[in-house]
């Protein structure tokens, strides 16, 4: 089944993975008893502040074929190899698809992991919580950019730590860490609170704004539990964000140079992606295309590999060029590989057994290829790994410890991935 | 991990200590000093050691000593790191500053401590300390890894291990282990010929490349003690030798002071009776770091809050608890209060012991909206406030209780409470709504008549047929294993959390596997099956219903023995069940016989915690023996009353409601303003997210509707009335809606956050419902009152007061400022403003 760009996902299976429920919540995060533990352990590591790095993962939905983006087989029989070829990128010996030109450029960049281990299921949730949805639906594990808006919502922060610009699926899901650490997705209510509702003016607000002063005569050290505090300091962050607009504006692309917009045309997503993170943002995260290929594979990639090259590109030049490449961290990958035998119509079916995935930045070893798949590109050849253990990759760059817990509803101590096996060679 | 956590809630403590320690210090400048708990030596009456004699036997062997000194007031202080110790014989043992006592050589010794001119002494007898004592790996070994962390859920203990080398879990398998370490891998890691070379030891010590880093020091008595174990050949030990059967902490109980030490002494009982010293290898963890902290050797620090303290220790799957209670220590004005209901009996007693002090009556204005909010989830109207405060009745409170108790709103806003932890859930699947409809319904019928508490559990555990005939059998829809039947009839019926107790020993609790797999066995024989609906074609799978039977036969599995597991309540006997009789039946005849140290207090804990925002054991689902009340009596008494008067959760709530504890102010006085675990004044809460949307929808005069739901004026629009999680609210979920995915309270969240104020401040629903033709706004616009008595009255509505000459001063220049035609603006803007104070939002 052929996917068309920006509209449901559907998938073989013919379930619509609409966006289920649309809801934007940020900032409820660690009590302070939280604040006070994380601030202890960052002063014992010589570190002086909390985690601050970025992440933007970017989920290809349907599963892209591995032998056709970037780990080809031109040795391969021509049944498996399939049509298109390798080219040579700007880090010798490392080579990727013709249809990737811009990001050969960039090899040195980036590095890629050909050696994953995933699941057979059509779900974001592996590849953003670690575990299959068929467990994290009835364990809850947090979603990566959760954990981040756990970890990162404070007070200080006025903005969302975690965005979502594809809407809500089980992989952005909080699970146990509260449904406060839902991403904000920009659409719908959490959008339109950004933005004073049309009859109320600027005047009318600062009006309103006196009011409240005058009204509230809670006192507040009545409340020891802190909530109430808590409440005076996020009203004014709101007010804050509303008047400023930063988030807003972020998410507004028309002021964008028109060189840039060029650059992004089409996949503009990714403009917004860095945009976000510019003003604070912790997490976001982002999909392209439908790469559930059963047929026409080549077709459907002709289309869709050069719109991922350029945002992935640009992205990742744009990263550099703003000096943000130690700071912010990029993953691209979907939830399987693809069949390494082409069927009989010309497709590719799902391929769990093997898959490859694109880093980017972090402050991670860039330049390099970790871990290979056999000849045919059926199994791992080398340094097989999981998807778990490149989250568990991805967090120790970020600063959080893989192993660090939170407690579910039943009062147990959760560990954010329990294969949490580092890759060192990209921590280096 | 554990080991890092624990070290990062230490460091917290210590943080928070020394920055407590000068901020409170000021503030409390009235008191007396705080500098130090040290007295002076004219204070000291008598000087003793624990224990009173010593005898260390091994050179491993050591003894903590604990010097007490009982002051001329007759308190008692722990001086072990305060006083000078000398030895009779320098060469027979050597004692640390804070006491520990290790043996150098066999001998007989006496050992002084000294403070000032008081003196204590201990004899001490050390022997075969040049001898090599068998070594028993489980009782010796193990141990090491568990106190270094090595065997931890983040390390080596969990299920996978660690970089290919796993432990049993806080060593809990000793067997296990053995054979990991001694055979596994071709005994690699142990070195026979050079025992210092082993991978254990050299990893363990950081000498070769280790990723949990340095865990031992070489030649540290843990390592000494591993080393002679390779040496002797690994021995495993005489399946004879006694095994650890219980641990003692001394003191195990001490009323102390704010800004004080205690250092406490752990004792490993053994199956012969034997007694040894652990302190070195038991763990330490605090329950509240406000309170207390404790370090590596069981050194406890005091905080600078009052209140009940505790600290749990473990040693070989053994756990005890030293409880510290903490007087506040400043000098107490005379105060009466007299006690109402049973309620004020064991609060009153606290604060006399912890030396706090309650606050004032709560106003009758504060108290009928808190009453309304707390009991029915509802604002009170405008009349009722008024009537109220006018009513001379001197038991006008308690007819008001008695009044909200047998209302509508009770009944749903405590089935909300339920359905949340029953997990009435629809999860998109438009079928189950008949069912739950109908078990939320029940649930909701079951509160109103005050159906006794033991026979509405008993109905939801033992329910037969399918959810038409029975609505509780829809709980069972998803309660499918009899590991979720465990957890959830333990975390929602008994107030424990057993869950951790499904695959290794429960870290935190007595709670073996067995236990865990002898509750489990209840489940084994429930019967499950779709029937199809009459009338509707069999192949309709959607239509099929859940229907639950007994089975004559059926066993669970114990996962730890592989055999069919026994039934066997928690700390009950086992149970025989015949093939006519349903061991669900069994199990709530065990729950709610009056005996049963779980059932009743789990309810009252769990309403008390409702009503006062913290449980007396908190959090309120987690009672064991490690996290003690902080008030036993009172949860004792509350309970035994609650059994005594036939399990009714009605009584319950007028028994708290009525009690002078929960009707006292919020506003603190110099006493109890740090106060958050004795009930010393009311804890404000913020509204949860149903009663407020509720109560937004009352003030701006713009009901709401749910897709589904009937409008009238019963049924109405109240969220608090939604009988399951499917109803798409945004306002709900910013404010904490759980999802109902889990059986615990907390999953519904009270935090504030950044999402929530600007949906309130900023967001179109909002501003809907107060533009809203025929709203609140449009009304008050066109009432021909006076604009003053329109604006007491939205105060009185919204925050159950008048407003002050200022506010009303400034509501009415607003009205003004707008002019005639602009007069609905202008009271959007005030109820705007209204909805927004903190005061609204927080019941107080």
């Amino acid at each position: 089944m052929l996917t068309i760009w920006g509209a449901a996902q559907r998938f073989c299976d013919g379930i619509t993975r609409r966006n289920f429920l649309k809801i934007g919540a940020f900032g409820a995060g660690l009590t302070l008893a939280d604040l006070l533990r994380l601030r202890a352990a960052a002063k014992s590591a010589g570190k002086t502040s909390l985690p601050n790095k970025a992440a933007i993962m970017i989920y290809l939905p349907g599963g892209p074929s591995h032998m056709d983006t970037y780990d080809l087989k031109p040795n391969a029989p021509a049944e498996f190899r399939g049509e298109f070829k390798p080219i040579k990128t700007n880090v010798p010996g490392i080579e990727i698809c013709e249809y990737f030109p811009l990001q050969a450029k960039l090899m040195d960049k980036m590095a890629i992991i050909r050696s994953i281990v995933s699941v057979d299921e059509h779900s974001d949730s592996l590849v953003m919580t670690g575990y299959p949805e068929r467990i994290s639906r009835v364990t809850n594990h947090p979603s990566f950019g959760a954990v981040i808006s756990k970890l990162r919502s404070t007070v200080d922060n006025p903005v969302p730590a975690f965005v979502s610009l594809r809407g809500m699926s089980r992989g952005t899901e909080p699970g146990f860490l509260g449904i406060a650490h839902r991403p904000f997705t920009p659409s719908g209510p959490g959008l339109q609170n950004l933005r004073l509702p049309g009859a109320v003016s600027l005047e009318r607000f600062e009006d309103r704004r006196a009011l409240l002063h005058s009204f509230d005569s809670l006192r507040r050290e009545i409340d020891a539990s802190g909530t109430a505090e808590g409440m005076d300091a996020f009203t004014q962050k709101a007010i804050d964000m509303v008047l400023s607009g930063n988030v807003r504006r972020a998410l507004d692309l028309s002021t964008v140079d028109p060189a840039t917009r060029e650059r992004y045309k089409g996949v503009e997503q990714f403009l917004t992606a860095l945009r976000l993170i510019e003003v604070g943002v912790g997490c976001v995260t982002l999909s392209i295309g439908g790469w559930d290929t059963h047929s026409n594979n080549f077709t459907t990639l002709k289309r869709q590999l050069p719109q991922v090259d350029k945002g992935v590109a640009n992205l990742i030049q744009d990263l550099y060029d703003r000096g943000l490449d130690k700071d912010v961290l990029v993953v691209m990958w979907g939830e399987f590989g693809r069949t390494p035998k082409i069927n009989n119509s010309a497709g590719r079916d799902h391929w769990a057994p093997v898959m490859s995935a694109l880093v980017a930045g972090g402050g991670m070893k860039m330049g390099q290829v970790i871990g290979s798949s056999t000849e045919r590109g059926e199994r791992p050849k080398d340094r097989p790994c999981t998807v778990s253990q490149v989250l568990a990759t991805l967090y120790t760059a970020m600063g959080i410890d893989p192993g660090m817990t939170f407690l579910n509803g039943a009062g147990r101590p959760v560990h954010l991935l329990d294969d949490r096996q580092v890759l060192t060679e990209l921590l280096g | 991990m554990r080991i890092v956590y624990r070290f990062v809630m230490m460091l917290a403590a210590i943080t928070m200590f020394s920055e407590a320690n000068g901020a409170r210090a000021a503030e409390l400048s009235a008191g007396p000093a705080l500098a130090s708990y040290r007295p002076k030596p004219e204070q000291v009456a008598k000087l003793e050691i624990y224990p009173s004699q010593v005898r260390l036997r091994g050179w491993h062997d050591a003894a903590q000593l604990i010097v007490t000194a009982t002051l001329t007031d007759g308190r008692l202080q722990d001086l072990t790191g305060d006083v000078t110790y000398t030895v009779s014989q320098a060469n027979v043992v050597r004692v640390s500053p804070s006491g520990m006592v290790t043996p150098l050589n066999d001998g007989a010794v006496e050992i002084t401590a000294s403070f000032g001119p008081h003196q204590a002494r201990v004899q001490v007898l050390a022997e075969k300390v040049h001898e090599n004592l068998p070594i028993n790996f489980g009782n010796q070994i193990v141990p090491i890894f568990t106190k270094y962390g090595c065997n931890s859920g983040g390390c080596h203990g969990k299920i996978s291990g660690q970089n290919g080398f796993r432990l049993s879990l806080l060593g809990s398998d000793p067997e296990l282990d053995y054979m990991t370490l001694v055979k596994e891998s071709r005994g690699r890691r142990l070195f026979l010929a050079a025992p210092e070379k082993s991978l254990l030891l050299l990893k363990g010590t950081g000498q070769l490349p280790h990723g949990g880093g340095k865990r031992l020091e070489v030649g540290s008595d843990e390592y000494n003690m591993i080393l002679r174990w390779i040496v002797a050949g690994t021995p495993y030990g005489d399946p004879k030798d006694p095994v650890v059967v219980r641990i003692s902490v001394y003191p195990e109980r001490r009323v102390t002071t704010r800004y004080n030490r205690q250092q406490l002494a752990v004792y490993a009982h053994y199956s012969d009776g034997t007694v040894e010293d652990v302190t070195r290898r038991a763990q330490y963890e605090t329950n509240d770091v406000e309170m207390a902290s404790v370090d590596f050797t069981g050194l406890v620090t005091t905080m600078g809050q009052a209140g009940e303290a505790a600290i749990m220790i473990r040693y070989q799957g053994h756990v005890t608890v030293f409880r510290a209670t903490v007087p506040l220590g400043l000098p107490v004005p005379n105060y009466t209060f007299e006690p109402k209901t049973i309620v004020d009996h064991y609060t009153l007693a606290k604060w006399r012991q912890l030396g706090l002090m309650p606050s004032e009556p709560a106003s009758d204005e504060v108290f009928i909206r808190r009453a309304y909010l707390d009991i029915t989830g509802t604002l009170p109207s405008v009349e009722a406030v008024r009537a109220f405060l006018a009513d001379k009745d001197p038991k006008k409170r308690d007819k008001l209780i008695d009044r909200l108790v047998d209302s509508e709103e009770y009944a749903y806003y405590f089935a909300l409470k339920w359905a949340d932890i029953l997990k009435v859930k629809r999860r998109n699947i438009p079928q189950r709504a008949q069912g739950t409809f109908a078990f939320h319904s029940w649930i909701k019928d079951s509160l109103a008549q005050d159906k006794p508490y033991s026979q509405f559990v008993r109905e939801i555990l033992c329910a037969v047929g399918d959810d038409r005939q029975s609505p509780p059998v829809f709980w069972y829809t998803e309660i499918q294993t009899p590991e979720q039947f465990v957890d959830d009839v333990a975390q929602v019926f008994l107030g424990t959390r057993i869950n951790c107790a499904q695959c290794h020993h429960h870290p935190y609790e007595k709670y073996s596997q067995d236990d865990y797999w002898g509750m489990a066995a209840f489940y084994a024989r429930v019967g499950r099956k779709n029937v199809v609906s009459l009338g509707t074609p069999v192949q309709n799978q959607n239509q099929a219903r859940l229907a639950i039977f007994n089975r004559p036969t059926g066993t669970v599995t114990n996962k730890r023995t592989n055999q069919p597991a026994v039934m066997k309540p928690l700390d009950g006997n086992p149970v025989i069940c015949g093939p006519s009789e349903d061991p669900r039946a069994k199990l709530v005849d065990w729950m709610t016989d009056p005996k049963n140290p779980f059932f009743a207090r789990a309810v009252v804990n769990r309403y008390w915690a409702h009503f006062f925002g913290r449980g007396i054991v908190d959090p309120l689902d987690d009672m064991r023996e490690t996290n003690p009340p902080t008030n036993p009596e009172l949860l004792d008494a509350l309970a035994r009353d609650f059994i005594e008067h036939g399990f009714s959760l009605k009584h319950l709530v007028r028994t708290i409601c009525k009690s002078r504890t929960y009707q006292l102010s919020a506003v603190p006085n110099d006493f109890n303003k740090h106060d958050k675990q004795s009930y010393a004044r009311y804890y404000p809460k913020r509204m949860s997210a149903e009663v407020l949307f509720d109560a937004v929808s009352v003030v701006t005069g713009s009901p709401s509707t749910f897709p589904g739901m009937p409008s009238d004026r019963h049924g109405a629009s109240r969220a608090i009335m939604l009988p399951d999680e499917a109803f798409q609210s945004y306002f709900l979920d910013v404010f904490g809606r759980p999802q109902r995915l889990s059986a615990c309270e907390c999953e519904r969240v009270n935090e504030a956050n950044l999402a929530q104020v600007l949906h309130l401040l900023n967001s179109q629903e909002i501003h809907d419902k107060l533009s809203r033709p025929g709203g609140r706004a449009d009304r008050l616009a066109n009432d021909p009152r006076p604009d003053a008595e329109k604006i007491e009255e939205l105060f009185l509505l919204a925050l159950g007061r008048r407003p002050t000459p200022e506010q009303l001063q400034l509501a009415l220049q607003t009205i003004e400022r707008r002019g005639p035609q602009n007069k609905k603006q202008a009271y959007e803007d005030i109820i705007w403003a209204i909805i927004n104070t903190k005061e609204f939002l927080f019941i107080q």
